[in-house]
């Protein structure tokens, strides 16, 4: 948290270890639990209470013509319903609106601390949030498959291509069971992350460096530290753009991955 | 929009069709690159394998993008 600028000037460059957080619970502090009650936990648990009350209040009294909240909560689950699950998947998206919604809101709104001041991170700049994510979406994605067409049709289905000479399955049939059924979690959770991780670290660096430049010495460099800050303000708006298309990025790719596992041919 | 709907499955997204390629590419390179390089292990070869199988892992995974989203 920004306290005290001549003390966070001593930690230009920023690194990895900017983005570990000490224990809120200070006797836990070095223990094996240390992480596990820390600011980024603490907003997690903050983004889960603010949806769930949230859509709690603007669908307790819904009205034929809805107020700002109820239009805002209505839209939110409607682009998601119709632009990406019904849009994607067919007329039995529908079924799986509410998880694209709530993965869609959740990812959201855990990306959006990492512009909100004095939380200024998102928990989804540590690889395990996105991953626990990503985990969900696959275990959907197989589950979906193996119940459609079974575990040896829906291992066919995804790995075998049709029209191409027999004897060159062997060479695609492992390219696509890599990537069909053990990249896909991984490349999704790590798209998350490291857009993420690098929003979070280019804000540090604009920031801090204004402040490192400006305790610098010449007077010179003065102008030089203002422009830097600028330049973070910049890049906080751009993240408010990058923070949006991946929510709606992991969401959509979500819906894809469900899609063709569901789809009767390739 | 939901209802102009062909039957048949809408076409790819583009931003899905481009995570897909990139899958492909990378897992054929990952796949035959990683064999070729154990075979180089397993007979001491000096990354023989490993060159032969990262650009036919490449060349398969470039095939399989044609067949796949190009159908």
């Amino acid at each position: 948290m920004i306290t005290q600028p001549g003390f966070l000037a001593s930690e230009f460059p920023p690194g990895v270890e900017s983005f570990d957080y000490k224990s809120l619970i200070p006797s836990l502090d070095g223990t094996t639990w240390g992480p596990a009650f820390t600011k980024l936990t603490l907003l997690v648990w903050l983004a889960v209470a603010i949806v769930i009350i949230f859509f709690l209040v603007t669908y307790r009294n819904p009205t034929l013509v809805p107020n700002k909240k109820q239009w805002l909560a209505e839209s939110v689950y409607g682009v998601v319903r119709n632009n990406i699950a019904t849009d994607i998947i067919g007329p039995q998206g529908v079924r799986f609106a509410p998880y694209l919604a709530t993965i869609f809101v959740f990812v959201f709104v855990t990306n959006l601390w990492s512009i909100v001041p004095f939380a200024q991170i998102s928990p989804n700049s540590h690889l395990a949030f996105p991953a626990v994510l990503a985990v969900l979406t696959w275990l959907l994605y197989i589950g979906l498959g193996v119940k459609k067409h079974g575990f040896l049709g829906y291992l066919k289905h995804s790995t075998v291509q049709p029209g191409v000479p027999w004897w060159v399955h062997p060479i695609l049939v492992p390219i696509e069971f890599i990537s069909n059924l053990i990249l896909r979690p991984i490349t999704l959770s790590v798209r998350l992350f490291a857009n993420m991780f690098a929003g979070h670290m280019i804000l540090l660096v604009f920031t801090l460096g204004g402040v490192a430049l400006w305790n610098s010495g010449p007077l010179l460099l003065k102008p030089a530290a203002l422009g830097s800050w600028a330049f973070a303000i910049v890049m906080t708006l751009f993240e408010l753009f990058i923070l949006s298309l991946q929510a709606y990025v992991f969401t959509l790719l979500s819906a894809t991955y469900f899609q063709s596992s569901i789809s009767e041919e390739h | 929009m939901a209802d102009d709907q062909p039957p048949k499955r809408p076409q790819q997204q583009g931003a899905d069709a481009g995570w897909a390629a990139l899958g492909y590419l990378l897992s054929g390179m990952i796949v035959w690159g990683g064999a070729g390089w154990l075979i180089d292990k397993w007979l001491g070869l000096p990354n023989v394998g490993l060159l032969i199988g990262l650009i036919g892992g490449g060349a398969a995974g470039v095939y399989l993008i044609i067949k796949r989203l190009d159908g």
